[in-house]
């Protein structure tokens, strides 16, 4: 039986299996899916039952690269700015904190693990732990969907972890994205190399260029049939642009949403376009990365896993903590709200994929097998990990809106009122079409009218 | 004319990252496929305000970039991409074979076979005849003797008198015609398309006979009764998966569709059987057992398959030689014509015979001319079993499916108008 045949049975029967478990799942177990996909590309890859030989696996690159940027896109498409400048200061602040220590941390302690467990050069560990590190500031959302999905109320700690995963997203990626530029190898027809300052120009230039053309492109399209051609089109070519130069189809693409998002007036039907395949796309790569992915047992790199799970889980619960204390806002957010961060996604296997598919960088096979991990480790339990971090804080405000009802979210609310400490300015109100966030996907140019 | 200006910027865009690149195949190939979809895409959407359908505009986009004129989809890069046609194909079948209807076939079946049958018949024996009476200037045939005239006659015109269920399909969905042509145009076409496949089978036996082919290349008749039984069977029991999936899970249907034309080309591959009739009964299973679901699911699959449609003409205008086109005009012209001729003669027969509707009779013929992917990839297995002289032929094919591929679409679209089944804004506002 040829490979490209049992990948498709495969990935139909996952598919349709995981489907029809998923909302049952969800519901009931407050699981998030996913993670099987990699164990299962894991077991028909090369490294187990070698089902799909290794060049089949290869051959599968271009998918590879298309599933990225349409993540770049998607990631891209949350930050529509009308929606941004209504969101506090200090929600931001503390999002801004979370990921940059996040960085800095898991990024700082595998830049002195790598050469101490004699796995890189000391010249060279900057590069692997640099990406570990942004790749450790990404989270996974699906958890907050799903663990939120039956909810009308929208506190403030929901609008700060939406908030936080965008901000991670962001940091994340714009990481990366300035890596691969730094370490960019000398293309072979150019007169000059550019520069790494360049590569980063051209990277972010593409996302420029590519959004504006795409956005005169799309002109007044609203129809989905349409956009489903001038989108994909989009995506192929952009990500396509961005692989042929090696630098970050996630960044380029993430431009290239935000340049979208915040010019096309019919935004709200490309985000129907782009959610539409993202699950999908997102399985393809578990199942892709799972087929590429060759796990060890050599001690270092599960001493290098330990390292990153262990740095990277503390970092985000009591960076968090400590920065929440510090402004004054545990009263609303509580302390453990960074628990609703640790779980880990598509963005992070998306980055770990754009990592290990470039030879010229270090210890890609480690770098992408610690990343792949922390998704097994963590994916499945997002949803709990989000309701265990949200309880404590978001229980008592349900007893508050049942006592006194006029706060409940089924009585409209004044568009932009707060009610959560507005002298301060701590927190804009949830309202009811979940305005303050930065992650609603339902946002369209209601926003932009008021 | 906007997004002109925009791919012309795009163009040049990718014109100066070029010597940045590290030149790596499938980014190359990314990039192609993405530019293919938006100039396409924009190209025929150009089509439609100069009144043509969008498949021209398709086409036409397909021969600019392709390695007729900029080269920028080389013939590595189409080679790189030929997945996306087979992809194409199977989803085409799919949907062709879900057009059509139980009651339909019923009641107007025999009207269809009848039409069909005097379609083909009229337009076989023209063009036959012809390639005989040419025989002194096609390469092919010059100086041969004649039992191998009569044995390469008889294979070309089974080659010849292919239709495009692509086209015809693409044209459909375009304009959403539903009318009695649009309905018979399309029911020929499919029907045609399987007894072409049949007749095809008995002409390359015929002519392996009276032209023995060097060394033992050729194709079995088990082996063709494996095609064609095999096709109906898988595609049988593919229709039956997807007609319970519809049934009792109906969910997830963009999805499912593309899985469904991938597994079903796939395994049409693997088990030796044409893919074509595969998937076209498969699509007829499942639109007719699928508990009256199949409507949703042929909707998913022209969403899904949009771009997918728009890069598979933009590939097949990007196949168009002209320089063979300009080279064969002398012998082109006349089969090209003969062939109209036949298929308007065999239409009128047909509908006489069947006592169809007079538009019917009147406009059907039209609809019958375009050619494309079957007839290429018939033309491809006489070049495998005729190495030399086969490839003489398949570039006489490739000449007429050029003319052809162009005018049909046109002539079709015409037909669709001039019957009021269509209007000029339900091409305009239409699908891919």
């Amino acid at each position: 039986m040829s490979a490209s045949l049992v990948l498709i049975i495969v990935v139909a029967t996952a598919y349709l299996a995981t489907h029809l478990l998923y909302e049952w799942l969800a519901k009931r177990l407050l699981i998030v899916s996913g993670a099987e996909y990699l164990v299962l590309g894991i077991l028909l890859g090369p490294q187990v039952t070698g089902v799909i030989p290794i060049e089949a696996a290869n051959s599968f690159g271009p998918i590879i690269v298309l599933g990225i940027g349409w993540i770049g896109l998607t990631v891209g498409m949350q930050f529509y700015l009308p929606r941004l400048v209504r969101i506090t200061g200090l929600t931001f602040r503390l999002a801004v904190i979370e990921s940059l220590v996040t960085l800095g941390v898991v990024g700082g302690v595998l830049w002195w693990a790598f050469p101490a467990l004699g796995l890189t050069s000391e010249f060279w560990a900057i590069v692997p732990a640099l990406a570990l590190g942004a790749i450790a500031v990404a989270s996974t959302p699906a958890g907050l969907d799903i663990a939120l999905r039956d909810r009308k109320r929208r506190e403030p700690v929901v609008n700060q972890l939406e908030t936080s995963l965008g901000v991670n997203a962001f940091v994340a990626i714009v990481t990366v994205g300035i890596l691969f530029a730094w370490v960019h190898r000398a293309p072979v027809n150019a007169s000059r190399p550019p520069t790494p300052t360049e590569w980063a120009v051209i990277t972010v230039g593409v996302g420029v260029l590519g959004g504006t053309l795409f956005h005169l492109f799309l002109g007044e399209e609203r129809k989905v049939d349409r956009l489903v051609v001038s989108l994909g089109g989009a995506v192929i070519l952009a990500s396509g642009t961005a692989a042929y130069l090696n630098v970050s189809p996630l960044l380029a693409t993430l431009v290239i949403g935000i340049v979208l998002v915040n010019t096309s007036r019919g935004r709200a039907e490309l985000r129907t376009v782009l959610a539409g395949a993202e699950r999908p796309f997102y399985y393809v790569l578990l199942l892709l990365a799972g087929l590429s992915w060759r796990p060890t047992t050599s001690w270092t790199v599960l001493a290098v896993i330990a390292l990153y799970v262990f740095t990277r889980t503390s970092t985000k619960v009591y960076a968090t903590r400590w920065s929440t204390r510090w402004n004054g806002a545990t009263a609303q957010l509580g302390g453990d709200w960074g628990k609703a961060l640790i779980g880990q996604g598509r963005l992070t296997v998306a980055m770990a994929l754009d990592y290990a598919r470039r030879p010229e960088l270090p210890i890609g096979d480690v770098v992408f097998t610690a990343a792949l991990a922390s998704v097994l480790l963590t994916e499945f339990a997002a949803a709990r990990l989000v309701r265990a971090a949200l309880l404590p804080i978001v229980e008592p405000l349900r007893d508050l809106a049942h006592r006194l009802p006029w706060l409940d979210a089924e009585q409209e609310p004044v568009p932009g009122e707060t009610s959560v400490s507005p002298e301060s300015g701590e927190f804009i109100a949830p309202t009811a079409d979940g305005a303050s966030t930065l992650m609603r996907p339902d946002d369209d140019d209601s926003g932009a009218k008021r | 004319m906007r997004r002109v200006v925009v791919l012309i910027l795009l163009y040049l865009l990718m014109q100066a990252v070029l010597p940045l690149g590290e030149g790596t195949a499938a980014a190359l190939v990314l990039m192609a496929f993405g530019f293919l979809i938006l100039g396409a895409y924009s190209v025929g959407e150009l089509a439609t305000t100069i009144k043509l359908p969008k498949i021209v505009g398709y086409l036409a986009a397909g021969l600019a970039v392709g390695p007729a004129a900029l080269n920028f989809v080389s013939t590595p890069v189409m080679n790189q991409l030929a997945p996306v046609s087979e992809l194409a194909i199977a989803l085409i079948a799919f949907l062709a074979g879900a057009e059509l209807q139980l009651d339909e076939v019923r009641k107007r079946g025999v009207l269809l076979l009848k039409m069909m049958t005097a379609e083909l018949t009229v337009g076989f024996i023209g063009i036959a005849t012809t390639v005989a009476v040419l025989h002194r200037f096609l390469p092919f045939l010059n100086g041969a003797p004649w039992p191998e005239i009569l044995g390469f006659s008889i294979l070309f015109a089974s080659v010849a008198v292919v239709h495009s269920p692509a086209v015809t399909m693409a044209l459909l969905s375009e304009s959403g015609a539903k009318g009695v042509v649009a309905r018979t145009t399309l029911g020929v076409v499919l029907l045609a398309d399987v007894a072409v496949v049949l007749s095809f089978s008995g002409a390359l036996a015929l002519a392996r006979v009276l032209a023995p082919p060097s060394g033992n290349a050729g194709v079995g008749v088990l082996t063709v009764f494996w095609e064609i039984g095999g096709a109906i069977l898988v595609g049988a029991a593919l229709g039956a998966i997807v007609a319970m999936y519809l049934r009792f899970i109906r969910r997830e249907l963009f999805i499912f569709a593309i899985l469904v034309a991938f597994f079903g080309a796939e395994i049409a591959s693997v088990m030796h059987v044409e893919t074509l009739l595969t998937l076209l009964v498969a699509g007829f299973v499942a639109e007719n057992w699928g508990g009256g679901e199949g409507e949703q699911l042929r909707h998913a699959m022209e969403r899904a398959g949009a771009p997918i449609f728009v890069v598979f003409f933009a590939l097949a205008g990007a196949k168009i030689k002209p320089s063979a086109v300009l080279e064969l005009w002398p012998l082109v012209i006349p089969i090209v014509v003969v062939r109209a001729a036949g298929i308007w003669a065999g239409t009128q027969l047909g509908a006489w015979w069947a006592k169809a509707e007079p538009q019917v009779a009147k406009y059907t013929w039209m609809g019958l001319i375009s050619q494309a992917g079957v007839a290429i990839g018939l033309s491809s297995v006489v070049a495998g079993v005729y190495p030399e002289r086969g490839e003489e032929m398949r570039t006489l094919f490739l000449a007429m499916i050029a003319i052809n591929e162009t005018l049909g679409p046109i002539l079709f679209r015409l037909s669709l108008l001039r019957s009021k089944e269509a209007t000029p804004e339900s091409f305009r506002g239409g699908g891919h």
